[in-house]
């Protein structure tokens, strides 16, 4: 069976999630790549949730918050944006493509661009092939026994 | 840490989720994550049958954490809550697994849908174990309201607040009560006068001394939260203060102008459905060259289910062209009509019977086109018979026809405030693609937001007619109301904690809290979270180099062992 990548997401609760639950309602179809985390606020997102989804066999990271001005808690989106750009020049040198960690601004009426999403970041993950960050650490490092 | 029992709960939903997942197979499963005593599944979770299963459940197996897989967490998270506070166990030792909105119902791979459900549940799994018992918080809540709108929607909610012994601050932008149901001359379907309805509701509002009316006041930005809210108002010169908000600024007609094939501001005697009403209101009806018209054409769905403008239909506009057709005839009974309808939506007591007498009315045509086509395009003629002329394809004949007419009112439909942005960021609430506001719930929770104390009501939410505006702001009436009677409301406990041992005193939480809800304790060089500030974001708990900021129910923990869980089968894969 050809590849099929695993895709963790990050959704805030007033916006994001609000927007991929209103996909589900529209019986929008999408990839089923894709696992969702709920977080209250993008801005609660920090470099270590990402990692250990990497490390942990992740293929590929979409944070999701509210569009710049708009979220709920004033400019949560703003510090996620900005850790965000920050992680993936540092995770370019773990070896992972940029192209595996993704933001998108996502609004609660937008249930449709979710899906589109979904399936555009699947579709560009499968072309990139699995993560095999942790397959070769452990190879590098023989760490496998400690896991 | 006490044994870990933890139950699992999977729903069918009908078969809404066991339609696209192996519910069945999902129970059993989870029956292998550790932790898990007890896993079922049920028709439906959420029913009462459902709900005392977990109740009897936890008191039986002496479960501690309880993990539901079912809808979306904000459909039923307060109901499971609920049911397992009842027995006995904090409502905070829940995790709910959304299986369907995100899985169900957008997935087609049966097996592999089946598996992704399997995954959310060991992420909740392996998350639920890390949960705390949090104890809700409860505030005072200050009795008096805030009114945003001074039109039909925002008058009724803040007259029957008042009547109930509350004090109302009734805010209004322009300098008059009334919105746009003051320019209305009658209304649908029973003719009944639109001024006369809205002048008692002034006079009633004008005069009751529990109401405070704020003329031309625009509310820029309230601080707080539900039962303590304040905003400054005129620069500052005054305060107030207040427990709830109810935002009734409602709608702003559709500019037609933005439509050309219609020539509105360019053309003489193309009016929009509001100018109409003037002229009905002054009791002529006339061109602009002083006559009394002979031939009037009505244009429904202008800027309304067009994707080129609105997509939305409007709700009132069929009705209020049978309306004006029905008051044409009667004060130029010899005149012409032409309805121009794309489909006549005459829904509502009495409105059938309105489309039936209308319909009946001698010299009255109807004529069909297709709004998301070509539209009819009006142009002036030399003909001195009619001054204007509109052209279409009839959609029933396949016709193209060639309406002549003296006048013609476009039925513009509802568009939402400009400045809704404005509004939505004051009060707090949230726009949806139209600019309209968003409700919490469609269906289940259509006048309340996300928002705690904050309530949407008439056509600032969507589309709708009068009676819906009144039922809407009377709902929002009761739910205050009722908050009120209990006295105190229960805040969100899942706010921010400093641990002071572990905090470095660097300050970064105070720079990245957007409510100033962190404050340095100089002698301990330590910070500290006032929780009834804290809104619960999280953004200090992620800033914090120390980890010293624990986000309750958001903690490092919790969601790295979601993380855990959710790739618990990838991991094994990668040797």
């Amino acid at each position: 069976m050809s590849f099929q990548p695993t895709i963790v997401a990050f959704l805030c609760n007033w916006c994001s999630y609000t927007g991929a639950d209103l996909a589900g309602t529209s019986r929008l179809q999408y990839a089923d790549n894709i696992r969702i985390i709920r977080v209250m606020c993008s801005g609660r997102i920090e470099p270590t949730f990402i990692l250990k989804s990497l490390r942990e066999g992740a293929d590929g990271v979409l944070i999701c918050g509210c569009h710049p001005g708009d979220c709920h808690y004033h400019e949560g989106n703003y510090k996620c944006l900005r850790r965000f750009k920050l992680l993936q020049k540092y995770t370019e040198q773990l070896g992972i493509h940029q192209d595996r960690l993704r933001l998108e601004w996502i609004s609660a009426s937008e249930g449709k661009q979710f899906a589109e999403l979904v399936d555009e970041m699947s579709e560009t993950i499968t072309k990139l092939g699995p993560n095999t960050m942790t397959e070769e650490m452990n190879r590098e490092f023989k760490i496998a026994d400690y896991d | 840490m006490k044994e870990l029992r933890i139950g699992v709960y999977v729903c069918w939903c009908g078969t809404n989720i066991s339609k696209m997942v192996d519910v069945e197979n999902a129970s059993e499963l989870a029956k292998d994550l550790p932790g898990v005593v007890v896993s079922k599944d049920y028709k439906y979770m959420c029913s009462d049958p459902g709900q005392e299963t977990i109740i009897n459940d936890i008191k039986e197996h002496d479960l501690n954490r309880i993990v539901v897989a079912a809808c979306s967490p904000r459909i039923h998270e307060a109901t499971f809550r609920k049911a397992i506070e009842k027995a006995g166990l904090n409502q905070y030792m829940l995790e709910i697994a959304n299986i369907r909105e995100h899985v169900s119902w957008v997935h087609t791979d049966k097996e592999r849908a089946s598996q992704k459900a399997h995954a959310l549940i060991a992420a909740a799994v392996t998350r639920v174990k890390y949960h705390e018992s949090l104890e809700k918080r409860y505030v005072d809540i200050n009795p008096a309201s805030l009114v945003m709108g001074g039109g039909i929607s925002g008058m009724s909610a803040a007259l029957l607040l008042a009547e109930a012994g509350k004090q109302v601050y009734l805010a209004e932008k322009e300098g008059s009560l009334g919105g746009i149901t003051k320019e209305l001359d009658l209304t649908f379907p029973y003719l009944h006068n639109a001024r006369q309805l809205i002048s008692e509701l002034e006079y009633k509002v004008l005069n009751h001394d529990k109401i405070e009316v704020l003329f031309n006041t625009e509310i820029k930005d309230i601080s707080g939260y539900v039962g303590n809210f304040e905003t400054q108002l005129n620069g500052g010169n005054k305060e107030i203060k207040f427990g709830h908000i109810v935002v009734a600024t409602g709608l702003k007609p559709f500019d037609a102008s933005r439509i050309p094939d219609y020539g509105y501001g360019k053309l003489p005697d193309v009016v929009t459905a509001i100018e109409f009403e003037a002229m009905l209101q002054s009791g002529n009806i006339f061109t602009t060259s002083g006559e009394e018209p002979k031939k009037i054409a009505v244009i429904h769905c202008v800027g309304s289910r067009n994707e080129l403008y609105n997509e939305y239909c409007s709700r009132t506009c069929c009705l209020t062209a049978l309306k004006y057709v029905n008051q044409i005839k009667s004060a130029i009974p010899d005149a012409d009509v032409f309805d121009i309808y794309a489909d006549l939506r005459s829904f509502g007591k009495g409105c059938e019977e309105l489309y039936n007498t209308t319909a009946a009315l001698e010299k009255v045509v109807f004529l069909n086109y297709d709004q998301r086509g070509e539209l009819p395009i009006i142009t002036e003629t030399n003909n001195k018979d009619y001054k204007l002329s509109i052209n279409f394809r009839e959609q029933l004949s396949n016709v193209d026809v060639e309406v002549p007419a003296d006048l013609v009112i476009l039925m513009t439909g509802m568009s939402a405030q400009d400045d809704a942005k404005k509004v939505s960021h004051a009060a707090g609430v949230s726009l949806c693609g139209n600019d309209f506001f968003i409700e919490k719930h469609p269906k289940l929770d259509p006048v309340a937001t996300t928002t705690d104390g904050v309530f949407i009501v008439g056509s600032c939410q969507g589309p709708k007619d009068i009676p819906d505006s009144i039922s809407q702001a009377r709902a929002a009436v009761a739910r205050i109301l009722a908050t009120l009677a209990t006295g105190t409301k229960a805040v969100e406990v899942t706010t921010a904690q400093v641990n002071e041992e572990m905090c470095c005193g660097c300050q970064t939480c105070i720079a990245v809290c957007p409510y100033t809800a962190i404050s340095f304790i100089e002698e301990k060089k330590v910070s500290e979270v006032n929780e009834i500030l804290c809104k619960g974001c999280g953004t200090c708990g992620s800033t914090c180099p120390t980890g010293a900021i624990t986000s309750k129910h958001f903690t490092d923990q919790q969601i790295l062992s979601q993380i855990e869980g959710l790739l618990k089968k990838e991991k094994e894969e990668i040797v």
